[in-house]
């Protein structure tokens, strides 16, 4: 019985973190273009090779991982804040180029592009008039 | 919008959509006082140094300004706006701008010429080194 619970969150993609981190929900910008959707979130303290970016389906899950920020051989004295997960997920349309989706960070916040498939472009329709 | 999807329902959803509610409530709550403390910092220490850590993503080096008066530290800084280009729609703004100023106490005076400050990954790490003057000085006890 226990089992099959566990398969059903794996499954449901809900399943609980094993490690012993709080998940934050980063800050997110959204931007749209002609173009492209740009979508910018707050990463403090995640290096570049703690990210992942997944898209399925219509679902973009961004996940980033911080590094804990204890210094060596030191206490804490005052503690206003604390690190863990970075953690969101974003229903996005299907008419996104998904080869060419393009991620960069830079002094903590994480830019993700992603650009519209030809189809989702704008187009602008001209009107002949009968002659 | 595009960010809904009111196509499928899920318990999980409803879930996050309190959440998100949530967080909007405290983001209300912190913001806009007077005492507002922003940003939020660690101080770590032991008998020799202090360090004083706080998560400011999307700052350059030059928008920050830090100054270290006895055992005073102050931080000021501008965090500016990223609007991509003039012509970009704003879907979702949650990321704010503006500028910022903390003074903190630390728990004893620092050798102002040696503090040094990293910016990494949006972090921004001070390290102030205790004055010499101020340091425990341990005392043997001599046996006749």
């Amino acid at each position: 019985m226990k089992e099959d619970k566990s398969i059903e969150k794996a499954k449901r993609n809900d399943a609980e973190p094993t490690r012993d981190a709080k998940v934050f929900v980063p800050v997110t910008d959204i931007y749209e273009k002609e173009d492209a959707i740009l979508v910018r979130c707050d990463m403090p303290g995640v290096a570049q090779d703690q990210i992942d970016i997944r898209l399925e389906n219509t679902e973009l899950e961004i996940t980033g991982t911080q590094a804990a920020d204890k210094p060596e051989g030191m206490d804490l004295l005052a503690g206003e804040y604390e690190t863990g997960v970075f953690r969101r997920t974003f229903n996005i349309p299907q008419l996104i180029d998904r080869d060419n989706i393009q991620a960069r960070l830079h002094n903590g916040v994480l830019d993700i592009t992603l650009p519209k498939a030809a189809q989702a472009k704008p187009r602008k329709i001209e009107i002949t008039t009968g002659g | 919008m595009y960010w809904n999807d009111s196509r499928s329902w899920s318990p999980f959803g409803e879930l996050r959509s309190l959440q998100r509610e949530m967080n909007r409530l405290f983001d209300g709550y912190e913001s806009g006082t007077a005492l507002s403390r922003f940003p939020a910092l660690n101080v770590w220490g032991n008998a020799d140094s202090v360090v004083v850590t706080a998560e400011l993503p999307g700052l350059q080096v030059e928008d920050f300004d830090l100054s270290v008066v006895n055992n005073q530290l102050t931080i000021k800084g501008e965090r500016k706006g990223d609007k991509p280009t003039d012509d970009a729609v704003c879907h979702r703004s949650e990321r704010k701008i503006g500028s910022f100023v903390r003074t903190v106490r630390l728990p004893f005076a620092v050798e102002n010429d040696k503090v040094a400050a990293t910016y990494t990954d949006g972090v921004l790490t001070i390290t102030l080194p205790r004055q010499e003057a101020t340091k425990p000085k341990r005392i043997n006890i001599a046996t006749s």
